[in-house]
């Protein structure tokens, strides 16, 4: 992945596009935004699954879960032997949203930078066909323009703009034109950019000078008011896109000793156990400190570590919070009282 | 230093087999530990300070510090705690049984850079596995370094560990050796109180010191202070801090302190690192 790879574009129409997603979906797993209730979120398109995405903005959690699986077996034991599992053959992603693909990037230099690599992701990441789908009206949620996250040059093997009549189309990757020669009835060339109408976001985070901001707000009161609202649900880490801790839980080998899973679970700083260390001692006890954790991962040791804010403007953690907190109010209230003693 | 398995497993551990089993005292055991497999012996081996990840399966996995030598390879030994799930299990091994290890991860305490430096050593109770193995590993090659003061609080006379080890370092030349009870005991003539009482009695030439302290938060925040009273910079205090790692390698959160993982960056912090940090380290 990286910087442009082909000069062509392509167009594909919508019937083409059902049918592109069908001869995939034969070949390997295929997820694809699926209404259910009033929320759309990723399921497996199996052949002849027809995509319905009228009305879609975003699913209501993120696509993490095919990369970052909520829980997934990494190791076994199995009579006196330890081996790694590994996630085999290949997947495929359509209508991830920018913004979501901006997460992913923040995921890949937490995942595979620094010292070690987390060699679970990387298969996945490695295996699987990222298909996004430009936005053009955002979620009432939504700050991608805030988060600069908007916009996708990298990271993408075919990227998918709706442009009424067709879906324009735009090689990302080696795989990507790979794709469009093996299905050439379906693809016609262009010479144009794709170029739609970008409805600006109503929710704004202004991210200037903000790492510095929030090293002197430490001490600011409004933690202690955000922290007397939060029930510690930990809906906001589990619907972000860049949230990625987690545990590594055996299972209890009651059923089979000698057969054991280990299974690698997402877990949540939002909760008490999160910190919590042999003998009991929790390090995160006060509300308030998980509070500030939260913000200040996104928003300060994220570009402290990994040169980006770890918060993509999705806006999920607004929407799933049941105690209204929103975290473009919480950071200009911080920001006001920051200016206000200059 | 070379790791068992490394990146491309991240979290297969090596087999390995217990070889001893001490009962230092009724709540503390140590476990001496040798990989299974030759090449696993050969290519083995920590500084003081580092951590290793046990499993037992169907049980968990928890990090330990080792305590032993960094001399021997392929072996090391563990004190634990019987406090949860894994150190229960581990109460319940025998010589021969087999356990998963994988490691050796984070950085210890740098006996390199510590090298002609006179050294204060303080422990406090559980915590002081990683700093015996500093001391190892100062007698193993005693003419490295000067001055070496181990200090150590613990709370009732029966907590009290490494006994025959304790022993065996006050015949060093110039180690001296000092504990603190907190817990008055007819058995025990010595200090009463907690471990940095013992700070005044010492004479150091505190610019040619480092200060080394491994124990629990509270104990940790007032050696460091205690630390900067007697003189020793910043710079030359070398702190070990604990966290509930799961991965070992940066990437599951659990210890994450500020914009610092226990687990990659320390789990041994040079002070002047984690002083200014926006979360509280303690």
């Amino acid at each position: 992945m990286g910087g442009p790879i082909s000069s062509k574009y392509y167009l594909i129409s919508k019937k083409d596009l059902q049918r592109l997603l069908d001869s995939l979906s034969k070949k390997m797993p295929l997820f694809a935004p699926v209404k259910h209730g009033k929320d759309f979120n990723f399921k497996r398109l199996e052949s002849g699954d027809k995509l319905d995405i009228a009305g879609y903005t975003n699913t209501e959690y993120p696509p993490r879960g095919m990369f970052l699986p909520e829980g997934e077996a990494v190791l076994e034991y199995n009579k006196g032997k330890f081996s790694e599992n590994f996630f085999k053959g290949k997947a495929a992603v359509f209508g991830i949203r920018p913004c979501d693909v901006h997460a992913l990037l923040v995921l890949d230099r937490v995942m595979l930078g620094h010292d070690h690599f987390e060699s679970h992701y990387k298969r996945r990441r490695e295996n699987t066909l990222v298909f996004p789908l430009v936005c053009g009206t955002p979620g009432e949620n939504c700050f991608c323009d805030s988060m600069l996250t908007r916009n996708l040059v990298e990271s993408f093997d075919l990227l998918f703009t709706d442009i009424g009549h067709h879906y324009h189309v735009e090689p990302g990757s080696k795989a990507g034109l790979e794709i469009i020669a093996a299905n050439k009835g379906l693809f016609q060339e262009s010479v144009h950019k794709a170029a739609i109408v970008e409805v600006p976001c109503k929710k704004k985070l202004d991210t200037a000078n903000l790492p510095g901001i929030l090293a002197k707000a430490r001490a600011s009161g409004v933690w202690d008011e955000v922290a007397k609202q939060c029930v510690s649900c930990a809906s906001c880490t589990f619907s972000c896109p860049t949230c990625y801790c987690f545990s590594l839980v055996h299972d209890s080998g009651i059923a089979d000793p000698e057969h054991v899973k280990v299974i690698r679970e997402l877990d949540y700083c939002m909760l008490l156990r999160y910190s919590r260390v042999a003998g009991g001692l929790v390090f995160r006890e006060p509300r308030k400190e998980r509070v500030q954790q939260f913000f200040y991962h996104k928003l300060a040791y994220g570009p402290e570590n990994e040169g980006r804010f770890h918060c993509v403007g999705c806006g999920r953690c607004i929407t799933e919070c049941m105690a209204h907190i929103d975290i473009t109010d919480v950071i200009g209230r911080i920001r006001d009282e920051h200016d206000k003693r200059k | 230093m070379s790791m068992i398995n490394g990146n491309e497993e991240s979290y297969r551990p090596a087999l390995a087999a217990v070889t001893s089993v001490l009962q230092e005292n009724a709540r503390i055991r140590t476990l001496g530990i040798t990989f299974r497999l030759d090449a696993e012996r050969k290519s083995f081996s920590f500084n003081p300070g580092q951590f290793v990840m046990i499993t037992l399966p169907g049980i968990g996995e928890a990090p330990f510090s080792m305590c032993s030598s960094p001399k021997e390879k392929g072996h090391f030994e563990l004190s634990i705690r019987n406090l949860g799930n894994v150190t229960d299990g581990m109460f319940r091994l025998r010589k021969g049984d087999v356990v998963g290890v994988r490691g050796p991860y984070g950085h210890g305490y740098p006996v390199q850079e510590m090298k002609g430096r006179d050294i204060v050593l303080v422990a406090g109770g559980i915590g002081f596995p990683p700093l015996a193995s500093v001391v190892e590993h100062v007698i193993a090659n005693r003419a490295d370094y000067g001055k070496v003061w181990v200090l150590y609080g613990v709370k009732d006379y029966d907590d009290v560990i490494y006994r025959q080890r304790m022993k065996r370092w006050s015949k060093a030349k110039d180690l001296e050796v000092r504990m603190a009870l907190e817990t008055p005991c007819s058995k025990w003539k010595g200090c009463v109180g907690v471990v940095t009482k013992l700070f005044n009695k010492l004479k150091i030439d505190a610019g040619n010191t480092v200060g080394l302290s491994c124990g629990p938060p509270i104990m940790l925040k007032f050696v460091t202070l205690g630390f900067e009273k007697l003189g020793i910079r910043d710079g030359d205090i070398f702190i070990s801090l604990e966290r509930l790692m799961q991965c070992g390698i940066g990437k599951c959160g659990h210890c994450n302190i500020g914009n610092k993982y226990v687990c990659t960056d320390g789990p041994v912090f040079r002070y002047t690192d984690i002083k200014n940090m926006a979360e509280e380290v303690w």
